[in-house]
């Protein structure tokens, strides 16, 4: 039988799919998106829906597709750093950090350790602000406004941490390869030490709003089992596949930047639903305020660049007395440095799961390929093993606690 | 275990230990890796060596398989060589369901057709695109944009290519 529509509103289409339902009724298939408030950014899902059970779910993604991969092709390997803070914008320094490492590993290069843990430092406030926007929204499409106000209110704490360390608040750039952009200031320090002191007191706030609520736990408890196995054959990574029992991290099973010494555990919940996820969310949290102390309590002096004037421009003050280091500074802003033929792909964990960088190097000032593989990109395939049978108003924390980034899934 | 006869070369990139394969056999070499212990596809890309003057390439197109053993820890690179307009290799999207979205963005940026895949149309440009935007000889600002005054085209492939 012929597909009919019968109605259309704005961004909602429904057509008559002919099928029969199990409970007498047609299927429907619905139109959600791309432009619907709960999908974080430009999602569009077609939905076959037996009365308001899903049967069918059909992700379609690409609206924010911005071709970052080609742009990267026509920048030099010191431009793409900027890149790269705008594919998967709720966690910029993960990004770099990503794109550094695999830069640095073609080129063997190591950087200072005062670098490393300013690198970790930012990787672990990154990751806290991520969550927070997530719980923030995440409660706001579940019921609890209040989480937007209180999650916000420290994730502004974060951004002015950025502003204090690279001047920008979201798009930071401020890991780049052979090091990071500056040294930390002795306000940012401050900044952080309060931070770290009051975070712990701010997620028991989140937890007191949620954790034991009788709506929140109505809305995510039993909602959108993702079994381990299917959890491992699907790709997922991150709070996806630890919010299924499966402790994988990548900064504990295949550590960077020095995590190996940092001492924290992997969060894990067995529920395989909604409410794992956002327990496995808490408790990452509170490890990174963990973290955060202990790289705080470490910060070595020292350089925060390697020493190599092939690779970063020379300090402000030596080009007013050295002949050598103009030649460097105009050689680096025309022409760039080039990096040894080969490819390396480097993965890191972000808020959402693996995020890694795959660069191709032809030997010459611009990359031939870079590639990233981005967690949403992957986790979104697991939403329709997720959502099946479940009610259209489960679709929501289900797209909510899978925290896609739409700019990290499109690139 | 993967048959050593289905290996042509073999090498360590940067510390990250890579196999090249046929391209006829990438199935036979994945499903044998997949029964190794390397369960994770964590990509799978395509990488265009139009012009690329930095080693002798056996072919334009080179597929790249990254596979993950997580009991091990071990990483593999899988690489294969494609020629032919429109290239064309088997579909892994039945052996690792990732593959399903990745095969579908390779086709999408590069034209490289997968036989066998349930559903090859694009996936992050919109359906009736015209050309593959990560092919090298497909320009930056290929596309015009509006209300600009000088419209230009900004080549990522060399003039001789």
């Amino acid at each position: 039988m012929a597909s009919t529509k019968i109605t259309g509103t704005e961004g909602v289409t429904i057509t008559k799919t002919g099928q029969q339902g199990a409970f007498g009724g047609e299927l429907l298939t619905v139109n959600f998106g791309p432009h619907h408030p709960s999908t974080h950014g430009v999602l569009r899902l077609i939905v076959d829906l037996d009365g308001e059970q899903i049967k069918r779910l059909k992700p379609v993604i690409g609206y924010l597709h911005t071709g970052i991969e080609k742009q990267m092709e026509a920048l030099r390997w010191q431009q793409g750093v900027v890149v790269t803070d705008r594919h998967d914008y709720l966690s910029p320094p993960i990004n770099n950090l990503a794109y550094a490492l695999a830069v640095e590993k073609l080129m063997g290069v190591e950087v200072p350790p005062r670098a490393q843990v300013l690198r970790v430092i930012m990787s672990e406030l990154t990751r806290l602000s991520s969550h927070l926007v997530w719980m923030g929204t995440s409660g706001l499409e579940l019921g609890a406004m209040t989480m937007l106000m209180y999650c916000f209110r420290e994730r502004d704490t974060i951004l002015d941490m950025n502003e204090e360390i690279s001047g920008f608040r979201m798009h930071t750039s401020y890991i780049r390869p052979g090091g990071v952009m500056a040294d930390a200031t002795p306000r940012f320090l401050d900044l952080l030490a309060t931070f770290v002191k009051e975070m712990p007191g701010h997620i028991d706030e989140y937890e007191d709003l949620l954790t034991m609520n009788p709506i929140w736990r109505a809305r995510t408890i039993g909602v959108g089992i993702l079994s381990p196995e299917n959890a491992k054959i699907l790709g997922a990574t991150g709070p996806m596949l630890r919010g299924s029992g499966v402790a994988w991290d990548l900064r504990k099973n295949m550590p960077y930047s020095g995590y190996e010494s940092y001492d924290f555990e992997v969060a894990t919940d067995d529920a395989c639903d909604c409410y794992g996820r956002y327990l496995v969310r808490i408790k990452e949290m509170r490890e990174a305020v963990r973290i955060l102390d202990q790289a705080l309590n470490r910060l070595p002096d020292g350089p925060v660049n390697v020493d190599d004037r092939k690779m970063l421009p020379p300090p402000r003050e030596e080009l007013e007395t050295s002949m050598e280091a103009v030649i460097h500074h105009f050689k680096l802003f025309t022409e760039g440095y080039t990096v040894p033929p080969g490819d390396v792909y480097v993965a890191v964990e972000s808020g959402r799961g693996e995020n890694g960088c795959y660069i191709v190097s032809d030997g010459t000032h611009k990359p031939r390929r870079v590639k990233f593989r981005s967690a949403s990109f992957v986790n979104l395939q697991a939403l329709e093993r997720m959502a099946m049978n479940h009610m259209i108003a489960d679709m929501i924390a289900i797209i909510g606690t899978a925290d896609t980034v739409l700019g990290d899934c499109d690139r | 275990m993967i048959s050593e006869s289905l290996i042509t070369e073999r090498g360590v990139s940067a510390g990250d230990e890579w196999i090249t394969v046929p391209a006829a056999q990438i199935r036979e070499a994945l499903a044998a890796l997949k029964d190794d212990g390397y369960e994770l596809l964590v990509f799978l890309t395509c990488v265009d060596h139009l012009a690329d003057a930095s080693r002798n390439w056996p072919a334009r197109y080179e597929l790249v398989y990254q596979l993950r053993d997580m009991e091990k820890l071990r990483d593999i690179r899988l690489r294969a060589f494609i020629d032919g307009d429109p290239p064309e290799i088997d579909s892994a999207s039945d052996l690792f369901p990732p593959a399903n979205w990745d095969e579908r963005e390779t086709y999408d940026l590069f034209g490289v057709m997968f036989t066998g895949h349930p559903e090859l149309t694009r996936i992050l440009m919109p359906d009736d695109w015209v050309g593959h935007p990560l092919r090298r000889d497909y320009p930056v600002g290929g596309e015009v944009v509006e209300f600009s005054e000088e419209h230009e085209l900004w080549q990522t492939a060399p003039d001789e290519a």
